[in-house]
């Protein structure tokens, strides 16, 4: 049981290492998904939303981190 | 095989795979050098048996999900494993986060089994088994992710499971002439690397799943992973100012 509960420790451990960087990607695809889906902006245009969308995000996560981290 | 996309997702996961396979191999070394090397592969072979068995099982399913949404799914996964690790990466470059040392983790697994060993009373080998059959299951699974991530969009899976293969084969092949942990490895170098790779992916596959023609198609994999290893070294070099700047 304790393997067990550790490879599933492990996999959430993948893909949700941060919360909120793990929200902010989930809602920046949804985003995307509905400019291309729903609104229908030009797929290209959807796609590079999401690209520098996840470019910022991810620098926002390392800077906030750090921020975090400096002020403790 | 068009090797503008299956360069990248070999070397993703040979170098994906070095990573995962040089922490696995310390704890087995850990346990090897405690116990000897038959709890330490055969808790290896188990590990081993159980991701092939995986690799076996989701194989016939993927070749069943429409690519769009096969793509999509993927996609959104390597975004949130690759960015993660991307993250990760950076904040070890600008010093906030420790670097991995495999020498320190060596020590501490040896002196965990051992204490492990005298509490529990039950069969050493039994015990120090089971530590390797752990070691390698918990970073095989990320192997095998990286594996059917970077290969199952594009039908790459045998040349994606080859690279990391051939990655399996070397830190094998140097760690049984070093003899010892391999903290020499770059391991933040090769984490930041990947972790490029895997978000260039990410944005790829994501992109692809919601109907984005990339301009230049496979091609822009490489102008992703430009833009997503500036983006780390500028996060990498914030990080570092921020730290300094309450530090003075």
């Amino acid at each position: 049981m304790t393997i067990l509960k550790d490879v599933l420790a492990e996999l959430f451990g993948m893909f949700v290492a941060d919360a909120r960087l793990t929200a902010a990607i989930l809602a920046l695809v949804a985003i995307s998904a509905v400019l291309i889906e729903g609104i229908g902006v030009s797929p290209l245009t959807g796609g590079l939303f999401l690209l520098v969308g996840c470019l910022l995000v991810l620098i926002g996560a390392v800077v906030r981190f750090a921020h975090a981290k400096a002020h403790k | 095989m068009d090797w503008t996309t299956a360069a990248p997702a070999i070397g993703s996961a040979f170098l994906a795979s070095i990573v995962e396979i040089v922490e696995a191999f310390t704890i087995i070394l850990a346990v090897a050098t405690l116990r000897g090397w038959r709890p330490a592969v055969f808790g290896t072979a188990a590990a081993l048996a159980i991701l092939g068995a995986i690799v076996l099982a989701l194989g016939p399913l993927l070749d069943r999900v429409p690519l769009h949404v096969l793509q999509l799914v993927i996609g959104v996964l390597l975004l949130l494993f690759g960015i993660g690790w991307l993250r990760k990466a950076a904040l070890r470059s600008a010093g906030v986060i420790a670097l991995h040392d495999e020498d320190a983790t060596f020590a501490a697994e040896t002196a965990q089994l051992g204490a492990e060993t005298a509490r529990r009373k039950t069969s050493l080998d039994w015990i120090a088994g089971i530590t390797a059959f752990k070691a390698v299951l918990l970073e095989g699974l990320e192997v095998v992710f990286i594996v059917i991530a970077v290969g199952a969009g594009r039908g790459l899976l045998w040349p994606a499971s080859l690279g990391a293969l051939a990655a399996c084969a070397l830190v094998l092949l140097v760690g049984a002439i070093v003899h010892k942990p391999m903290s020499q490895v770059p391991e933040n170098t090769l984490k930041f690397g990947v972790g490029v790779m895997l978000s260039a992916f990410g944005v790829f596959w994501t992109g692809e799943g919601l109907g984005v023609e990339w301009p230049g198609a496979d091609l822009a994999l490489f102008v992703l992973a430009a833009l997503f290893l500036g983006a780390g070294l500028l996060a990498a070099s914030l990080a570092r100012n921020v730290t300094k700047g309450v530090a003075q």
